[in-house]
């Protein structure tokens, strides 16, 4: 699919070409889901009165959906700053276990801090999953040009998603305008159907769904600490409790 | 609600509430990454909650939407997320294809009831 793997520089120092090789690559079938989740996302972001510069903002420098839609969800649900800052940060420890999984692919040669704190920054499920498809098939030295360049443009694709979300829903006739704003919930629900592989996974999700609504609106705005720190962590004790019934 | 209404609020609270504490685990990654065993108990309960957290919001937009999704009767909602759900299993598991059919689900259902 990609032309990126057979086409590749001897020299090193053309790090302007892995780059672009890294963009031509973001154009792809992922690419186009997040395309479209995104415009789920801006259309959300202007039916709870969200600013767009705010947004754009938040899918640069946050670059993971969940923690977006946690943070704009829970501030249209009037959840609490702090209690808000704390789901942010659980929902994203996911992100470690991806950057250090995908690091030694996006390395390069050299070990160098600053480029991989650059590349890192670019890491969510996208770049995680394409990451380990492609990176293997690009020469080393070209590596962490090709993450950026690849990164870039999975984010660039994203930002123009949620500028068409946003700017659409005014423009869209009724029932589109209301089919966008389903587009996170339903393309969210379908990710966790994909990844939840142990019976623990399939646990948290319905503790975090059934807990949600009977939660809602507790004292402190503290809604998704009980849902989510609650159901979450009892999914994964009565997991360990069952094991060890078994064992 | 009035905490995000201002641009420079929303701003502040996207770098404050958004950007760093989600970013602190990918420095983290970066940081400390070699060695850390991915199977631990910590970071299996540290991945049931992040589960459950997602499961949970996203339960909540269906569930108690509070913009133009309230003019949808519930079951139409569940129907749409269903038939995503659904579409994703039967078509070769591709993402695209169960949003797609939730979303015609949803906005033919709409459509049909006259409604937004």
């Amino acid at each position: 699919m990609h032309s990126s793997s057979n086409s590749p520089p001897t020299e090193s120092g053309r790090p302007l070409l892995w780059f672009l090789q890294g963009m031509h690559a973001s154009i792809s079938a992922p690419g186009l889901v997040l395309m479209a989740t995104f415009v789920g996302f801006g259309g959300l972001m202007h039916d709870i009165g969200f600013p767009i510069v705010a947004g754009v903002l938040s899918t640069i420098l946050i670059w993971a959906l969940p923690a977006q839609v946690i943070l704009i969800g829970g501030l249209a649900a009037g959840a609490s700053l702090p209690a808000l800052a704390i789901a942010v940060c659980l929902s994203g420890v996911r992100l470690f276990p991806m950057v250090v999984s995908l690091m030694p692919l996006m390395r390069g040669r050299r070990s160098n801090i600053v480029v991989e704190l650059i590349c890192a920054h670019f890491v969510a499920v996208t770049l995680w999953v394409e990451g380990f498809r492609i990176l293997p098939g690009v020469a080393r030295e070209g590596r962490p040009a090709f993450t950026i360049g690849i990164g870039t443009g999975l984010i660039g694709i994203s930002c123009a998603g949620t500028l068409l979300g946003f700017y659409l829903t005014s423009a869209l006739p009724g029932p589109l305008a209301v089919a966008l704003l389903l587009v996170t919930p339903i393309s969210f629900t379908i990710l966790l159907v994909r990844n939840a592989k142990a019976a623990v996974d399939w646990l948290a999700i319905g503790l975090g769904a059934a807990l949600s609504p009977l939660v809602a609106n507790s004292p402190g705005g503290l809604d998704l600490f009980w849902s989510g720190v609650g159901g979450g962590t009892l999914a994964f004790f009565a997991m360990r409790l069952w094991k060890r019934r078994r064992a | 609600m009035s905490a995000y209404q201002s641009e420079f609020a929303a701003i502040m609270v996207v770098l404050v509430i958004g950007f760093l504490p989600n970013e602190v685990w990918r420095v983290l990654g970066v940081l400390f990454g070699r060695g850390i065993d991915e199977e631990g108990a910590w970071m299996q309960w540290v991945k049931a909650v992040a589960t459950a957290l997602l499961a949970a919001v996203v339960a909540r937009l269906i569930l108690i939407p509070n913009g133009a999704l309230v003019a949808l009767p519930l079951w139409l909602r569940l129907s749409a997320v269903g038939a995503g759900v659904g579409g994703f299993i039967a078509l070769r598991r591709s993402v695209l294809a169960g949003v797609l059919l939730g979303e015609a689900v949803l906005a033919g259902g709409a459509w049909w009831l006259g409604v937004a």
